[in-house]
């Protein structure tokens, strides 16, 4: 054992480094937050509770009841019934999300034609009964009222258009710059 | 009256360690046999998280299966999409375009990073640090946050797709992360402050789990933990995917195959994922970020589905009924993800489903060697070496 050593052992030198580190952090900003004072903003195109996109021209859903979001569904928490409406149009009876059983993928988004599912950045929905988080077309709508509204119209734009262009090569794509 | 004289006996007993224990990363339980202090034997029982992952995947067709391996390694859920991804790829023969490939190198190694950290933290508290978790959960969140910027979820992302990725990245992700790859290193400097060279971390790492070369080759460890003991195998070099060929990194290596050096490889290898990061950020190319000439078994793009009737069709089929294109034949594809190697082998028989999935995950073959690694030693280091091989019971019992 050298000097070095042997004063670096009794003198603790690498311990004391370690504190004067964590003394050093006492003095800067915490990063923790306190959650439910302080709530942090979801990111665009956050994958939370679902929502049933509403026809701006008839404020009706937008969905028609093609079933592919629940042949997509790894869970199979979608359930859709359809029936024959007036002029033999096909109708949406009744669209129900098993909320408590979905994994939160994102595949009903992508395998819908029309863009009349979506998931809201909503996260904090949890209740005392089942039966509240059993969504029916009803309350889906709401939650587009409630957690979309205007602002969702832009979802699809705003989060979607690249997979929309995936064919082609977008005009401007983002690359590494220079800060 | 008859004395009988007893002589005084030593006795093993048997002590139940998990499945709830804090320190088996998961629900592991550990039935050691004890003389004292000494472990005289030690059992892994795995199977308290068995969710049928294997089985269910039989059910769905390959873009439904996805999911599933998000939830696998639950804290590297990025690396067992791609993996997932590749192998799907090359049983079908279509290959993601360059973007997509630089993007999922990109996100590989951001996961890397996430799960060692998270190791870190974990295994330093174990061993008695808690300072390095506060530290290494803060640049953890750092992470989360990109890849809830770069997809909507944070935890299970389902990020990548069969013949390429869900979506391209934005500027002010690219942004964020290159400040991310500047920042890092400073970090990990810090964690090395806290416990490198602290005499308490050295005394419980040195010397302890040492496993030979040979032995780490013969009980089929991979990874860091197999790097600790000086075997240069990492599939990223020896059978690069993705841009794996494309990127300079070093592969670091250990020399005594104990605690501290596996320590240490991983470490290292925090710094080597940075500089990977930065450059496939550097170098990423413009062009589509889906397989553009694999209708059959990628999603055509939005905006034609609903003008192109062929495009709706594929549309139609792909998910409900999966890639009926799917050749017969069956394929095994090993990535390296930040535990090890995790090979999916999938048999298919031509339907959109996969007949069978087997993964081999490392995590499983890594909790075998726990009895190696700990009879003979001390109780007290049973933690080390649960800590160690660095399992994610998700991963082991599947």
């Amino acid at each position: 054992m050298t000097v070095q050593e042997l004063v670096k052992k009794v003198f603790f030198v690498e311990i004391l480094k370690g504190l004067a580190l964590t003394l050093s952090r006492l003095f800067t900003k915490p990063v923790t937050r306190r959650y439910p004072k302080e709530k942090r903003p979801a990111a665009l195109g956050f994958r939370g509770l679902h929502a049933l996109v509403r026809n701006p021209a008839t404020g009706e859903a937008k969905c028609v009841g093609c079933g592919l979001c629940a042949a997509i569904c790894p869970s199979r928490c979608i359930y859709i019934y359809t029936k024959e409406g007036p002029d033999h149009k096909k109708v949406v009876e009744r669209y129900e999300i098993e909320v408590l059983r979905c994994v939160y993928c994102a595949f009903c988004v992508e395998a819908c034609p029309f863009g009349a599912v979506v998931l809201t950045p909503h996260y904090e929905y949890s209740d005392y009964s089942r039966d509240n988080l059993y969504m029916t077309k009803e309350k889906l709508l709401q939650n587009w009222d409630k957690y979309m509204g205007e602002e969702g119209y832009n979802y699809f734009d705003k989060f979607w258009n690249p997979k929309a262009d995936h064919f082609r090569t977008p005009k401007e794509q983002p690359k590494w710059r220079k800060s | 009256m008859e004395r009988v004289e007893k002589p005084l006996q030593t006795k093993e007993i048997t002590l139940n360690m998990g499945p709830q224990h804090p320190s088996t990363h998961g629900v592991l339980r550990l039935v050691l046999e004890l003389d004292g202090e000494t472990v005289v034997k030690c059992t892994p029982y795995v199977g308290y998280l068995h969710r049928g992952i294997e089985k269910l995947s039989e059910g769905m067709t390959y873009m439904q299966a996805l999911p599933l391996t998000d939830r696998l390694d639950y804290i590297s859920s990025m690396a067992n999409n791609v993996g997932y991804c590749l192998a799907v790829e090359r049983l079908f023969g279509i290959e993601a375009p360059e973007r997509a490939k630089f993007i999922r190198t990109m996100v590989c190694e951001m996961t890397r990073i996430s799960s060692h950290i998270i190791w870190l933290g974990t295994h330093a508290l174990d061993l008695g640090a808690m300072t390095p978790f506060l530290y290494s959960f803060r640049e953890r969140e750092w992470i989360l946050d990109l890849f809830e910027k770069l997809c909507g979820a944070r935890l299970t992302v389902s990020y990548p797709r069969i013949g390429g990725v869900r979506n391209d990245v934005s500027q002010e992700f690219l942004d964020s992360l290159y400040k991310f790859t500047e920042e890092f290193p400073r970090r990990i400097e810090e964690y090395e402050t806290l416990i490198d060279q602290n005499r308490i971390w050295l005394k419980r790492t040195k010397g302890i789990g040492v496993i030979s070369a040979e032995e780490a080759i013969n009980w089929g460890l991979t990874g860091p933990t197999l790097r600790g003991s000086g075997v240069n195998y990492d599939i990223r070099k020896k059978f690069p995917y993705d841009a794996y060929d494309r990127v300079e990194f070093d592969v670091p290596l250990g020399k005594n195959g104990d605690v501290y050096d596996r320590y240490r490889c991983r470490m290292e290898e925090l710094r080597q994922s940075t500089r990977i990061i930065r450059q496939c950020i550097e170098k990423l190319p413009e062009g589509p970020i889906m397989a553009p000439d694999a209708p059959k078994f990628t999603l055509p793009p939005k905006d034609r589905v609903l003008a192109d009737m062929e495009s709706l069709i594929h549309h139609f089929v792909l998910i409900t009924k999966g890639p009926m294109a799917a050749p017969e034949g069956e394929i095994y594809v090993a990535t390296e993800v930040p535990k090890g190697e995790l090979g999916f082998y999938i048999v298919s028989d031509g339907t959109g489903r996969p007949y069978r999935m087997r993964v081999r995950a490392p995590s499983f073959v890594h909790a075998s060697v726990l009895p190696r690694l700990c009879e003979g030693g001390l109780v007290a280091d049973v933690i080390a070496n649960i800590g160690t091989i660095d399992i994610v019971l998700g991963e082991c019992d599947r």
